[in-house]
């Protein structure tokens, strides 16, 4: 590793061309700089490697990543976490927060006045046409501030430095900003890196902004202090690790549009419990597909009525519905007399120079100077997927050409072409200076406008300044701020001695429970395929002949789309993994990172065996198992007995009963082959137990009864029957002494005759009648606790004609 | 002119359904060259949610829900209705480049101004092929705006064919044009896409039509089923004046408005959402009677 003169010396050489963060003009190191270079001046180079080592750990263990869309499939990528922080003098900071919460407030007042008395519209300081043609003005809300609630509570702001050597506005994201919780995680993990140098330098902390911000949710459900949700577009959303990430953080229930329903005036979940009434939501949601009925019809994600629920003001939104029109980019040419008309003073921050060509002089400016301007759409785009990297430039600008009319002209700006300042990330041969653009978070509570003391800036992947942008392969680096005294640490826990009641977890929303229990299916499912092809395999293995036996248990693993004979059984082993993790990876919130690692290693498993090709089977499945024990025993350790942890349960004990009956009668039914006993002891990971139990040989009974009556055997059918009855009893809803209803009735009937049976009645039809029972309690709980109703819309289909 | 109306719209669920919300446009607007005597809406079954709103454009709105599992919807609307709407002055009107100046500096933003019905909306979208037609229509843009569309109206009458059932609620603008067949809103898209194009605001309107003709006059298209037809802006003396493609005629005394909108997405009669795992069959009933 170089030493410290020598790195800043080659650093300051390839920072000489433009504005640099760390490098001042002169070529020294600027002062709020110099503690953290001479930290990072004397590290090792392999003290380096293991700092950076254990920050790429820790996001990998808490499972950070980001989705790249392409070539019609998601791909979830490493988290790109650069290193050092970028820095920013404490002076600096201080005027830059007042200009943003001056800013915050100019945006509040300008949203208001929009979906209020449009003043700025009557009076002609705002060209009608910016609202009459912009998509994000939401005409069903078109007059939602009169209801004199804060439309906007949360905001992002990009900001770039400029040549001049002052921060710049570049965009205000007003619609659902992400990047709040990456920007968390990077701090985590950037401590995890460098925690003696962030002491050092006494960094900010972030916990007091979010913990205001949690504060502030809270207070807009009421006194009450209702649970508070996160509204996700689900799973397939690019930024869905960060909502579940921030529910969990913020102890906000994750909610998908399907989980609402909206009665009367008022929203409420769909809860394994019943409706239960919801007042607050953190929108993280683009607004037009959040109603179906009143909005985009096209959207299958959205609640219809709910944007009734928010005109009635029994329901808010963080931020409103039809915020997103702040977003507008024309809106930037009009900063100055807009700022004047709503706050009377002027923005203490510059925003990007930016031209409307809705009118025909400004039309022929930009049309004169296309060469040196960047031309882009003047209204935020139709955004189906919200991509997190549009800060610096719009996609798809650069092939458009200024029209000859203004008719034409209201949907195009120019903008300065900003060089960005550089800021240096550790490359492959040292510090290089990258482009960099910074986001900045506000919230509102009802002291005003607070800054996060911190944020989530982007680097460019090269010199080329142009575009910053995850998908494109940048990167993300923390944000610092150091204060004059020690940061005191601030958590979200309350304070010591404060008093505080165990309360219980709220109603799990229905969505949820139905992962979990498909959870609980599909890990088990994955269990006892590996299990019955370690078994085909292992006896191959061991020199018997292909065989009435192995037919038999080829035919079983068939149902579970594993196919021996086109010689890739792992195939069907990677499907059954991949809808375990993924299904986890759903419900990320509710559950174990540990767990859900587990499950994710499996899937790697199964491809490292698929791409070395050694056909090694037993191995496979045998690393399999140990994985799914893991799981197992995670997920009984690990996880909080409570409702969520009963429908994994079940799920569970479900599968594996279906299982167990299904291959004791496929194996036993007719003339057992040779060699089914003992598949069956195996099967049922019973070899040892049975030889303990039985004194005697192997006998077609004694194997019946240990598999499928003992209840004492965690792998017999009789044990799965009683764990489902044990823990369905248990589920809400249910009280003793009231007449049980189907579901109940059925699993007791199931139970006693479990209990009653003799091992001789145990016969194929039999247990062919317990896999229809157990498909039909199945069915009962799926209808009374987990229907989360898949939505159709229906329009008119008469026409008019 | 005063006329007594029935609407009957039906639905049948085979499979039923469940937690259903509709909206429904169903109530002629007050206003506008019509006044609005009396009116009734009887829906069936009885609703566990129904309130009564207006929405943005000023057009009234049912709001009703459903929690019980149903297998049938059926509303009916009836209304007494006198229209008095005297032709526009449509070659006294201010020059189509007045009318396109006129609308894009406009100061209000409220439902009835044209800076809604200019750029594209969720049906609307443009077609250079069509905004090229309803260029040539308009030989001049210095002729009156009035003219000009009451030119394009009755272009769009000769050069498409009405065959009901040739489209459906679906179309697109591009399909619409391009097979110069179709129904009312097929052509009302059309229009409303052709001359928001060329700087007209344009929006689409819901309604019905005179059933039978006075005598000695043909019967008009589209009488025995909901009808839709354009309003064109022409200036801020004019304001909003109804055309019919359809007929390629002005919208006058045997047009009754229910609903405008950008296009048919705002102005649909029902709009719902529910779940269901079946199919679902409508038929809608339409009488305009003159009385008195």
């Amino acid at each position: 590793m170089l030493s410290e003169p020598n790195l800043l010396r080659r650093y300051a050489t390839l920072a000489a061309k433009g504005l640099d963060e760390m490098i001042a003009p002169d070529g020294k190191v600027r002062p709020h700089y110099a503690p953290l270079m001479a930290k990072l001046g004397t590290m090792p180079g392999a003290e380096l490697a293991r700092r950076f080592a254990s920050s790429r750990q820790y996001l990998s263990e808490a499972g950070v990543f980001h989705q790249v869309y392409g070539e019609g499939s998601e791909q979830s990528h490493d988290w790109p976490l650069g290193h050092p922080a970028l820095l920013i003098d404490r002076g600096e900071w201080a005027e830059l927060s007042a200009g943003l919460v001056q800013r915050a407030g100019f945006l509040e007042a300008l949203l208001a006045d929009l979906y209020g008395e449009r003043r700025v519209v009557a009076s002609g300081v705002l060209p009608g046409i910016l609202v009459g043609r912009n998509p994000e003005f939401l005409r069903p809300l078109a007059d939602q501030a009169r209801l004199g609630a804060p439309l906007l509570s949360f905001i992002a702001v990009d900001l770039g430095r400029g040549p001049d050597g002052r921060w710049w506005v570049l965009g205000d994201r007003t619609q659902a900003p992400s990047g709040a919780g990456f920007a968390l995680e990077n701090r985590v993990a950037t401590s995890k890196a460098f925690p003696d140098v962030s002491r050092a330098l006494n960094v900010e902390r972030l916990a007091g902004f979010f913990r205001r911000f949690r504060e502030m949710l809270f207070a807009l459900g009421g006194p009450e202090r209702a649970r508070i949700g996160l509204l996700t577009p689900g799973p397939h959303n690019e930024t869905y690790y960060e909502h579940a990430y921030l529910a969990r953080y913020l102890g906000l229930l994750l909610l998908e549009g399907g989980d609402l329903v909206v009665h009367g005036d008022r929203a409420e979940v769909r809860t394994v419990d019943g409706f239960q009434p919801i007042r607050v939501l953190w929108r993280r949601l683009d607004a037009d597909f959040c109603d179906p009925l009143e909005l985009f019809g096209g959207s299958r994600i959205g609640t219809p009525g709910l944007a009734r629920a928010v005109r009635s003001g029994a329901l808010t939104l963080v931020n409103a519905l039809g915020s997103g029109i702040l977003e507008t980019p024309a809106l930037l040419a009009f900063q100055k007399p807009l700022a004047q008309a709503l706050i009377g003073e002027d923005l203490k921050l510059p925003t990007i120079a930016t031209w409307w060509c809705g009118q025909e002089k400004i039309r022929r400016f930009v049309e004169e100077n296309a060469a040196r301007l960047q031309l882009g759409p003047a209204f935020p785009g139709a955004p189906h997927f919200p991509v997190m990297g549009e800060t610096a430039t719009r996609p798809g600008a650069g092939d458009q050409t200024v029209p000859a009319s203004t008719r034409e002209g209201v949907t195009l700006v120019g903008q300065e072409i900003a060089a960005l300042s550089t800021t240096p990330v550790w490359g492959q041969k040292g510090l290089e200076p990258r482009p960099v653009t910074l986001r900045a978070f506000l919230m509102r509570d009802e002291e005003g406008w607070h800054v996060m003391p911190g944020g989530f800036a982007r680097v460019a992947d090269s010199r080329d300044a142009r575009v910053i942008s995850m998908q494109r392969g940048g990167g993300s680096i923390d944000v610092w701020i150091s204060s004059e005294t020690a940061a005191k640490p601030v958590t979200l826990l309350g304070p010591k001695g404060d008093r505080f009641s165990r309360r219980l977890p709220g109603a799990l929303p229905a969505r949820a429970a139905d992962n979990l229990f498909w959870l609980g299916r599909y890990a088990e499912r994955g269990e006892v395929a590996a299990r019955l092809l370690r078994l085909h395999a292992g006896r191959a293995g061991e020199g018997w002949s292909e065989g009435e036996l192995e037919t038999r248990i080829a035919t079983i693993l068939e149902d579970y789309g594993v196919e021996i004979d086109g010689g890739h059984p792992e195939r069907g082993l990677l499907a059954l993994a991949r809808q375990a993790a993924d299904t986890a990876s759903r419900i990320r919130e509710r559950f174990s990172p540990d767990a859900w690692r587990t499950l994710k290693d499996i899937v790697a498993l199964i491809l490292d065996a698929i791409a070395e090709k050694d056909g090694d089977v037993v191995g496979l499945t045998s690393a399999i198992l140990t994985h799914h024990s893991g799981f197992a025993g995670l997920a009984h350790e690990n996880m909080y007995r409570f409702t969520g942890w009963r429908f994994m349960q079940c799920g569970r004990a479900l599968e594996r009963g279906q299982a167990t009956a299904a291959t004791v009668s496929a194996l036993l039914s007719e003339e057992p082959p040779a060699g089914a006993l003992e598949a069956l002891l195996t099967f049922t990971d019973s070899s040892v137990t049975y030889r303990r139990r039985y004194s005697v040989d192997l006998s077609e009974e004694t194997v019946v009864d240990l598999a499928v009556l003992d209840p004492l055997n965690p792998r017999s059918l009789a044990f799965q029957v009683n764990t489902l009855a044990e823990v369905t009893s248990a589920l809400p809803g249910v009280h003793l002494g009231e007449t049980p209803d189907l579901l109940f009735r059925r699993l007791a009937r199931l139970k006693v005759r479990l209990q009653t049976a003799d091992a001789v009645e145990v016969d194929s039809a039999f247990l062919d009648r317990i896999v229809g029972d157990l498909a039909l309690i199945s069915d009962l709980l799926t209808q009374r606790y987990l229907l989360s109703s898949p939505r159709a819309a229906a329009e008119w289909s008469g026409g008019p004609e | 002119m005063k006329y007594a109306i029935r609407l009957k719209i039906t639905y049948d669920y085979p499979s039923a359904v469940s937690d259903a919300r509709h909206l429904l446009r169903v109530r002629p607007r007050d206003g506008g060259g019509q006044t609005l005597q009396s009116i009734d809406v009887a829906i069936a079954p009885r609703p566990g949610e129904h309130a009564r709103e207006t929405d943005f454009f000023g057009n009234g709105v049912d709001a009703i829900a459903f929690f019980a599992q149903q297998t049938e919807l059926s509303v009916v609307m009836e209304a007494k209705v006198t229209v008095d709407r005297p032709p526009a002055p449509l070659d006294a009107s201010p020059s189509l480049d007045a009318v396109a100046d006129e609308a894009l500096h406009g100061r209000s933003a409220e439902g009835a101004s044209p800076i809604h019905h200019l750029g594209p909306s969720r049906r609307i979208a443009p077609l250079a092929a069509l905004t090229a037609y309803v260029a040539e229509t308009f030989e001049t843009a210095k002729q009156p705006a009035g003219a000009a569309v009451m030119a394009l109206t009755k272009r769009i009458r000769a050069d498409f064919a009405y065959k009901p059932g040739s489209t459906s609620v679906g179309t697109t603008v591009a399909e619409a044009f391009a097979q110069k067949r179709g129904v009312c809103q097929d052509f009302s898209h059309v229009m409303i896409a052709g001359l928001r194009a060329n700087g007209i605001p344009a929006r689409y309107i819901s309604g019905f039509l005179r059933t039978e003709p006075p005598k000695g006059q043909p019967r008009l298209e589209g009488a025995d089923a909901m009808h839709a037809w354009v309003d064109a802006w022409l200036g801020n003396d004019i304001g909003w004046v109804g055309f019919d493609p359809t007929n390629g005629i002005l919208a006058g005394n045997d047009h009754i408005v229910v609903a405008v909108g950008r296009d048919y997405s705002d102005a649909l009669p029902i709009a719902g959402a529910f779940v269901t795992a079946g199919p679902q069959a409508t038929d809608h009933f339409v009488d305009v009677v003159p009385i008195g």
